[in-house]
């Protein structure tokens, strides 16, 4: 299978920034099945997005080796050599053998761990769908307040609006923590992200929203008049409701907010 | 630089995001469109003869310039030698459109920015940051300063125009 390697590795010494460095033991070749045993060989790791890339030493201009974090799980483990805090690349694909790795102290071993563990693209694309959705919602909910506070000068309306949404967002709308998902409450059901639940959990994050033939972020925001009508409509049962309760708190009162 | 085939493999057999026969033509001289099964996973762009489960080939997606080339293709290249394209034929324009799209957010490069730019966004008007109750504000690859400083500049004008 061909790859555009020079792309690679001119990718791997760009100035884009790297997620996380440092030197770690590795055994057998780079990029070959590895061979756990003696001492392995220490290089100078380098993770950038999705790829993990080693090399020779700090200042080595080319890569040694590429593994791409997608698909794989990374969990602490047994190093061939009892000083060394190990820990492995595990592919879930038949006959893809772990990588196996080491750092030299407990903080880097768990840093490491940590860092490749967020490291797929689809974490990625988790954080930035959320807080696309949150700027969004933030933008909404001040155009709101504006209309409803020159209408009826009234803040109520818009403290319901930020709980209303604070309680979609912990119904597991959003899980970077490993935390186990909460399932879908009435908060979240008409956001557009609370409806990718039930796969959220079946699948984890890395999975998530591959293969339905949407683009990385989602793909309302190419088109502002899409978007706005698909919030529009939470807006839209939203203030419904408030003047429901408007209207049931005031039995009696005028009606004093159309929309 | 070594990788291990199979392991890219296995990305190559995840559900795409978009994925179509396409006429491909490689950035040598004198090579000849071909059909080719053409897949989206993640940042990578894998291609595959139509009749094979096996990928031919694949593209990291990571500093690329994806344009338009005459009506119902497009070309994809990369920043260290710009002149070397791949083109790609489409069934009609608005496919080719779409392809277009979908590969220039294809990046985690591209992710980034716009973690970066809706992170400060929320910020400036909540004058909270949105990612600290996630515990992970302080995560290296969300960070602003991290970014190389032209990529900086280059990001916020479109985005601007699309959100507003």
């Amino acid at each position: 299978m061909k790859l555009n390697k020079r792309s690679v590795a001119h990718y791997a010494l760009s100035d884009s920034p790297a997620d996380h460095m440092g030197f770690l033991r590795t055994w057998g070749a780079p990029g070959t099945p590895p061979t756990p045993s003696g001492t392995g060989r220490r290089c100078w790791f380098v993770l950038k997005g999705n790829l993990l890339f080693s090399f020779e030493s700090r200042e080595a201009r080319a890569p040694l080796s590429l593994v791409v974090l997608e698909g794989c799980t990374v969990e602490l483990a047994e190093a061939p050599v009892p000083e060394e805090f190990a820990f492995a690349i595990r592919f879930n694909a038949p006959g893809v053998r772990p990588h196996l790795l080491a750092a030299d102290g407990q903080a880097a071993q768990e840093a490491w761990v940590k860092a490749l563990s967020r490291a797929s693209f689809g974490y990625m694309r988790l954080v930035v769908r959320e807080l696309e959705s949150q700027l969004h919602d933030a933008r909404r909910s001040l155009a709101l307040h504006r209309s409803m506070s020159q209408k009826v000068g009234a803040s109520r309306p818009k403290s319901q609006a930020s709980d209303h949404r604070s309680s979609g967002l912990e119904n597991g709308h959003f899980l970077p923590r490993d935390c186990s998902p909460v399932g879908a409450g009435e908060g979240g059901g008409c956001r557009p992200g609370a409806r990718d639940l039930p796969e959220w959990e079946l699948q984890g994050p890395t999975s998530l929203l591959l293969g339905r033939g949407q683009s990385p972020v989602s793909p309302e925001t190419s088109c502002f008049s899409t978007l706005h009508d698909w919030y529009g409509q939470e807006i839209v049962q939203l203030r419904q409701e408030w003047q429901q309760r408007d209207r049931g708190n005031q039995a009696g009162c005028k009606r004093q907010d159309e929309p | 630089m070594r990788y291990n085939e199979k392991e890219l493999r296995a990305l190559s057999q995840q559900p795409a995001e978009m994925a179509a026969e396409l006429s491909m033509r490689g950035p040598k001289k004198g090579s000849v469109a071909k059909r080719r099964l053409v897949k989206l996973v993640v940042n990578f762009l894998f291609y595959f003869r139509t009749d094979e489960a096996e990928p031919l080939g694949a593209l990291l997606l990571e500093r690329c310039r994806v344009a338009q080339e005459e009506p119902g293709g497009f070309s994809i290249s990369f920043i260290e030698d710009p002149e070397r394209k791949y083109y790609f034929e489409c069934c009609t324009q608005e496919q080719c459109q779409e392809w277009m799209e979908a590969l220039r957010r294809a990046s985690y490069e591209y992710m980034r920015r716009s973690l970066i730019f809706y992170r400060n966004e929320i910020q400036k008007m909540t004058g909270k940051d949105p990612l600290e109750q996630y515990g992970i504000s302080e995560e290296a690859r969300f960070q602003l300063s991290n970014l190389p400083r032209d990529g900086r500049a280059a990001f916020v004008g479109p985005w601007l125009d699309e959100l507003d």
